[in-house]
């Protein structure tokens, strides 16, 4: 179906799909927020567990993340108008953040890579500190910009902004697994149970959002619950989130007596496009509020 | 002044005058309508009957897609219309989430309404003012209002079932039609507050 078809389709529609943010180019904006969103856990476990790696890895994904999200803008060459309104638009909050990122996190690594590992100095802290800002900042804002969806029931939830959280804690975790896999070093039983506790939060977090949406009045909400479990979506949900974001590592988990750094890359690698999937599939989940005909006479 | 308009249900035809005047006004691209009529059909032989609603942007006082721009492209012009800045929007489409009267478009690339023929002379014309990669959506015709005129879904309403006015202003007859026919806003819970009134069928 071409464009033009799609639109008047969706116009005729009771429940209207959204398609801006998760198909066609709209893809790359998911793609933005899962990079985004794995590089600010991978910073903040990275810091937690002193893993140099792992702070250029982040670096490296929040970069990309970035570019992603430039690549999905209509008008990118004006993207710097975007941190103008921090007040109100959590976009714009997550522009800022991620810019602060950046600038913080790349001084503070290239301190620390000249510096062999040690980084004290004064210039060296404050890097730090405002790539900690910045950190923050990118692993809580995605969730209120969904939350912040009015035309979408679905997303205008106040648990999303904790389950995006939630995703970038497990996919901060998820990396340090690979990373560790990728330097041969065996995984320590207290980053695979982090993961283990994370990852059940996070499904803790996402049976209850489905519940919400299901028992809630809105009916474009549970409208979105059925594509994602019975409709257009079940495929992409059952077979990239619970799949292979869930039962493969689980799987690999139960089988493996010893965690090898084989098995903890495969567990880090699912677990994180089990993660983009989940993303992929809640984004595209999303349905517009419908327009209700007024059928009898109504006083204000 | 905070400008409004009031739409009769019970005047509305479902012509679509409005949507096909706001085309010809704007000249929007293939599937994009500022202006449209929504229809349905309810009841059952012998006594079905069709429901038509009429939608364009509600121009909220707290408009959400206000709230979440980034780049302050979606703003309050004068008398409360809601308008977009072409030259400041980035295309984010943050707008087109936030809004819950689903009356926001995104201009991703240039289309005709006759494919390969090309435009016509009246589309090369319009289409200079819909640049792409930004979102477009109603204005109430600020360039019609600037010259005393009402916007072309009113103006070329054959019904007569639209009527728009300063809400501000209790003696106006946007204000009286509210109060005397029970005016009703589409989607109250969500907060907007539109300023699109609809008069019940």
């Amino acid at each position: 179906m071409n464009r033009y078809d799609q639109l008047i389709a969706d116009l005729r529609s009771d429940y209207r799909p959204q398609r801006e943010w998760g198909e066609g180019r709209g893809v790359l904006m998911v793609v933005g927020h899962f990079l985004v969103g794995i590089a600010g856990g991978t910073w903040l476990m990275a810091s937690i567990y002193g893993v140099t790696a792992g702070l250029a890895v982040a670096y490296v994904l929040a970069a990309l993340g970035a570019l992603a999200h430039l690549a999905f803008l209509g008008r990118p060459e004006r993207a710097l108008g975007m941190m103008r309104h921090f007040r109100t638009s959590w976009i714009s909050r997550g522009f800022v953040g991620l810019a602060l990122f950046l600038v913080g996190g790349g001084i503070y690594l290239a301190i620390l890579l000249v510096a062999s590992g040690s980084a004290t100095g004064l210039v060296a802290r404050t890097a730090q500190a405002v790539a900690a800002v910045g950190t923050v900042v990118i692993i809580g804002y995605m969730g209120f910009c969904y939350t912040a969806s009015k035309a979408i029931p679905f997303w205008h939830s106040p648990l999303h902004p904790a389950l995006y959280i939630a995703y970038a804690l497990r996919g901060g975790i998820a990396a340090l697994l690979v990373i560790g896999a990728a330097a041969g070093a065996a995984a320590s039983d207290g980053l695979l149970q982090l993961w283990i506790g994370v990852t059940v939060v996070v499904a803790l977090f996402f049976a209850l959002e489905i519940q919400g949406a299901w028992s809630g009045g809105n009916v474009a909400a549970r409208w979105s619950v059925r594509d994602l479990l019975a409709g257009r979506l079940a495929l992409l949900f059952y077979g990239g989130t619970l799949a292979l974001g869930l039962i493969v590592p689980l799987a690999l988990l139960a089988a493996s007596t010893a965690a090898s750094p084989a098995v903890m890359a495969l567990i880090g690698l699912a677990s994180a496009a089990g993660d983009f999937f989940m993303k992929l599939a809640t984004v595209r989940a999303g349905v517009y509020r419908p327009l209700v005909i007024p059928a009898r006479r109504q006083r204000a | 002044m905070r400008l409004g308009m009031v739409i009769d249900l019970k005047r509305c035809m479902a012509c679509y005058g409005c949507q096909m005047s706001c085309k010809a006004e704007h000249g929007t691209p293939p599937g994009v309508f500022f202006a449209r009529v929504l229809k349905r059909e309810e009841g059952h032989y012998p006594t079905p009957r069709m429901l038509f609603l009429p939608v364009l942007c509600n121009h909220c006082s707290d408009a959400p897609c206000v709230s979440a721009c980034p780049t302050g492209a979606s703003h309050y012009a004068e008398h409360g219309i809601v308008d977009i800045d072409k030259d400041k929007c980035v295309g984010c489409r943050a707008c087109m989430m936030a809004c819950p009267y689903n009356n926001r478009y995104f201009h991703d690339e240039r289309r005709y309404y006759f494919g390969e023929a090309g435009p016509t002379p009246y589309e090369e014309i319009c289409s200079d003012r819909h640049p792409e990669g930004v979102v477009m959506k109603c204005n109430f015709c600020r360039h019609r209002l600037a010259e005393g005129k009402d916007p072309a879904c009113v103006a070329n309403c054959a019904a007569k079932a639209r009527t728009i006015g300063d809400l501000d202003d209790p003696n106006s007859t946007v204000s009286r039609l509210i109060k005397e026919r029970g005016g009703f806003t589409l989607h109250p819970e969500a907060g907007t507050g539109p300023n699109v009134y609809y008069l019940a069928p």
